[in-house]
Formats: structure tokens, sequence, C-alpha cells
């Protein structure tokens, strides 16, 4: 676990010192918060029916929030290395091939999803001041476990995603743009409610991680073959 | 401390690095000698178990490279080709994450000693970015003997180097020896090779010859000696005809003759010159480089395709 804290605290250093990715992890959540609040503000003197549809689809910027966070700083860490040439001298400490791979899953999940949550909460805050408190039907189970409890996957499933782009690329744009489809799992709800027009129910999560497990398992089980010293060094472009 | 055996490796169907046999002892300094792409990253890489032969086998301090890569990782320092170190992070920071990789106890004071030998003390928390070549190739041999290694493996630490950079970087090396390493130094800049090295692998995909400079200069060319003539006349090379001469050869004013040994050799050869009708003006032995080595060995596999 020393060895893949050390690579967690030098991706942090390192993710603090990028324009980008500083931009992704502050003011996009920021947009996001401010996107969704102007649209609880717009329905602010609809009965509380209306409100509480009005806020369901603002919860939708926090499904994506997690996925989007994490795809930049994701993407720099890896093309980052790789531009650089700093895997070799890496690979050649004693870090074992899962720890380095356990540290870069873990460096743009963890502040991807705590920040998506952070934003979420001052949405909350933002919403009950308002509105003055939050509508009945908003905050149900099935709702707080898609944001809470999904977060996490979608975010690593962005990761592992961008894990496998990056390996074929040095364009950290190209990397990016093409893991940006990693957001479409994240997308589902915004499509079944659009289509059903019915808040999210305990069904459709359990949908979303019927899809999502399966997805993480493949993709995970792909960066976990690339991610061997081997393959690193002489495979990837 | 290094000892190699038949080690092959092959991309695909091209053959990288083949049946390579030799050894490093502790305390020595030994060279990897070769042109582009003879091979010399990839047996380095292998050393380091980075990546895997494809048969044949090797040991880094008592460790075989198939079965203990983590120990052998442990005890092996490593110069990459490229410096590899994190630009945006300061040389502290860059420094630090490898301490931590490799699990040294007082990291502190490990990294400012290193930092105070190679001269970048006074510049530790600027980002890499901001130093120049030589001096990032600096941070990168002070994370490659950060942790002690007691076998060090040098991947062209002068490439690319102003004549005062590479300098001290060999000024540096030098000073390694007596100390209880192995030290394997990948170059192709032969005088490098020659003032550092205790001996050198001659390589290109396979190994073509191995000794110390002295051994592969007597080796390969006996001694020349050149003879000044007052009246050089042609064909004389060809008359000579003596068993001592191995070759002969006028070029203007001079005769550059091949023996064995020119303290045997010379009065002989001095006889029947004069004998020819020879005026001598000077005699001496011609010094032989390491570089008339290398391209005579070289060249020679040149031809063979
Ligand atoms: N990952 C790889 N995939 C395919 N071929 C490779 C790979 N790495 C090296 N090779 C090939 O192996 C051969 C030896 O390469 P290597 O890098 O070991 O040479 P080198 O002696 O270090 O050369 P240089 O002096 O240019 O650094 C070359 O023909 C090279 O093309
Ligand atoms: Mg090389």
């Amino acid at each position: 676990m020393r060895r893949v804290k050390a690579v967690l605290r030098r991706e942090w250093e390192e993710a603090v010192r990028i324009r980008m990715v500083l931009f992704s992890v502050s003011f996009f959540p920021l947009f996001m918060v401010g996107f969704a609040a102007y649209l609880v503000w717009q329905g602010r003197s609809l009965p509380p029916q209306g409100q509480a549809v009005l806020m369901n689809t603002a919860l939708i910027y926090f499904f994506v929030l997690p996925v989007v966070i994490p795809l930049s700083i994701a993407a720099y860490s890896i093309v980052g290395e790789k531009e650089q040439g700093t895997l070799e001298p890496v690979l050649a400490t004693p870090i074992r091939d899962w720890e380095l791979f356990l540290g870069k899953a873990l460096a743009p999940v963890i502040p991807g999803v705590l920040i998506s949550w952070a934003a979420f909460g001052i949405f909350l805050i933002a919403s009950c001041l308002i509105l003055g408190g939050i509508p009945p039907g908003v905050l149900s189970p099935p709702w707080l476990l898609s944001i809470f409890a999904l977060a996490p996957f979608t975010a690593l499933f962005a990761v592992f995603v961008t894990m496998i782009v990056s390996s074929r690329t040095t364009d950290t744009r190209a990397a990016y743009q093409f893991s940006s489809l990693a957001v479409l799992p994240a997308l589902i709800p915004l499509i079944v409610y659009s289509a059903r027009l019915t808040a999210v129910n305990l069904i459709f999560v359990g949908i979303e991680v019927g899809v999502l497990l399966p997805l993480n398992a493949v993709t995970l089980y792909i960066a976990l073959r690339l991610f061997r010293r081997e393959e690193i060094l002489t495979r990837w472009k | 401390m290094i000892r190699v055996e038949g080690l092959t490796r092959r991309f695909g169907d091209r053959v990288a690095v083949e049946g390579l046999t030799f050894e490093v002892r502790e305390g020595e300094i030994v060279a990897l000698l070769g042109p582009n792409g003879a091979g010399k990253t990839t047996t380095v890489r292998m050393l380091a178990c980075l990546i895997s032969p494809t048969s044949g086998r090797a040991w880094v301090g008592g460790h075989e490279v198939h079965a203990e890569p983590e120990a052998i990782r442990a005890i092996v320092g490593i110069l990459t080709e490229t410096p590899g170190l994190y630009r945006r992070l300061s040389a502290r920071q860059n420094l630090r994450f490898f301490a931590e990789l490799y699990g040294i106890q007082d990291a502190r004071d490990r990294i400012e000693k290193y930092l105070r030998f190679f001269g970048l003390w006074e510049r530790r928390d600027e980002p890499v970015a901001t130093y120049s070549k030589g001096m990032r190739q600096k941070l990168a041999l002070a994370r490659a003997l950060l942790h002690e290694p007691r076998v060090l493996l040098l991947d062209e630490p002068t490439a690319g180097l102003d004549p005062e950079s590479a300098r001290s970087v060999r000024e540096f090396i030098a000073g390694l020896k007596g100390e209880r390493r192995a030290v394997l130094l990948c170059t192709h800049n032969l005088p490098e090779a020659e003032r550092l090295c205790d001996r050198i692998l001659l390589l290109r995909t396979r190994l073509i010859a191995q000794g110390t400079p002295e051994e592969l200069k007597r080796r390969l060319f006996g001694t020349r000696v050149v003879i000044e003539l007052a009246n050089p006349r042609p064909g004389i090379d060809a008359e000579l005809r003596l068993p001592v001469v191995k070759s002969a050869e006028l070029a203007g004013a001079r005769l550059y003759v091949e023996v064995s040994d020119p303290h045997r050799d010379n009065p002989a050869l001095v006889r029947r010159l004069v004998e020819l009708g020879a005026e001598i003006v000077s005699v001496r032995e011609e010094e032989t480089t390491l570089e008339d080595v290398y391209h005579e060995l070289m060249g020679d596999t040149d031809a063979q395709g």
C-alpha cells in the first residue's frame, strides 16, 4: 500500500500543475451546479410537483460529473507518463504491476467522485434556498442510490476506458475525446428519463447496475492486460 | 554480480539480441559498445527485469531474472535511455517519489546528499522543466543511485550532453571505480568506453568480441610499424616478403608494416629494407586506437550481412 500511496501523491502533485485538469475539477463542476440551479430557479413558481420534475432533470448532471472529471485526470496521467518517458524508471523499481495500476486508477476516481458529491451537495443547498425546501419525491432512495452508489462505478468505467485508449495514443486530446465515449452509460438515466418521463425508480437503478458491472468487468480485464510491464514497454505507442 | 548465458530476445521476427554470454564482476565497469540498434537497451532492459528474454538465462546479484524480478529490481539502479523525469515536479518531488517506491528509510537525508553531490541542491524546488539537459541527466543519475544499488545499468549516460557536462558525468562514473558495485555502461562513444571501462563487450545483436581495450587491440591488429622512407619506390611493399610480416602497404613516403612483435621483428625488417635499397628516415610503432578495432570488427559483420 505504501507504493500505491506514493503513486497517488505523485499523481496529485502533478495534476494540480496542469491547467486543463484544474479546469475540469473546478470550473466544470461549478458550471454544472450553476446550470442545474438555474433550471430550478426557473421553476420556482411552479407547483411542488412541477418543481420535482425539474429538479429530477437537473440531477442528471450529477451523473455526468463523476465521469467527466476523472476523464481528464486519467488522460493526462497516462499520456503524460508516456510523453515524458517516466514509466520505464518507475517499472524498474520494485513496484508491482497491480500497485501501479491501482494507484493510476484511484488517482482520478477519488477526486472525481468526491468533487461530484460535493457539487451535488452545493446544488441541494442552492435548491433549498431557492425553493425554500426540497420538493417531495426528489430525494427518494433510488435517486440517492444512483448518485452515491453509481458514481464510483461510472468513474471507474471512465478511467478504465481512458487507460485503454491512452495506451494507444500519445495525444492527450485524442485520448480525451475518444474516452469521452465512456460517458454513455452515465447518460442512460437521461435517455430513460426523457423516453418515459418517469422519475428514477429502483428497477431503473437495477438496470443501470446491470449494465455498469459487466462493462466495468470487461474494461478492467482489458486494462489489466495492457498494464503489464512488458506490454507497456514494448507495445504501447 | 551480473551473469548472462545465451541471452536472446526477439521482437516478432526481429532478433534484437542473440546468444549473449558475459559476466560483470563486483567492482568492475564494463562497456556494452555497439552501434544504433545493436541491442544495448534491450539487454539492459532484460537485466533490469523490464522485459523478459525469449531464451537464455541471466542472474543479477545472485537472483535469476525469471524467478525473482522484485529482488533484482531492488538492487539494480538504472539510468534509462531518456531521463524520464516528471517535468512538472521539482527535483525533490521526483526523488521523493522514487525513494518511496524503493522503500528508503532516511529518504530526506539521502535526497539531500545526492542533490548536493550533483550540484542541484540550489534548484531543488524548481520544476524539472526549467532544468538544462545536463541537469536533467544528473538528476536521472541521482535517481538511479538513490537506493545505493549494487548493480548499476547506465544506458548512454553522456548522450546529447555538451563536452563540459559529459565530462562531469564521466568523472562521476570514473569515481564509481573502486566502489563495490558492478557497472554496465552502454555507449557508442569509443573514447568513453576506453577511458572508463575495465572491459569492453562489442555488441551487434551478437557479442562480437570482449576483453580489455588493450586485449582487443592486440588481438586484432598485431602492431603496425611505420617506416618513413627517403626514397619511396612503388612495389617495395610487395617485395618485402618476410615470414614475420603480416602485411605491408606503401602510402606516400610511408611504409606501414604489420608484425606481431616489433621488439623481435624490427631488426630483421630494417635489414631486409636496406637490402632492397631503401633509405630509412625513421621507424616507429603506430598506435592502434579502439576506433580502429571497432571499425574493423563492425565492418566485418557488415560484410557478412
Ligand atoms: N519494442 C520493440 N518492438 C520491436 N522491436 C524492437 C523493440 N525494442 C527494440 N526493438 C528492436 O531491437 C533492436 C535493438 O534495439 P535496442 O534499442 O536494444 O538497440 P540499442 O543498441 O539500444 O540502439 P541505440 O544505440 O539506438 O539506443 C532494434 O532493431 C530495434 O528495432
Ligand atoms: Mg539504446
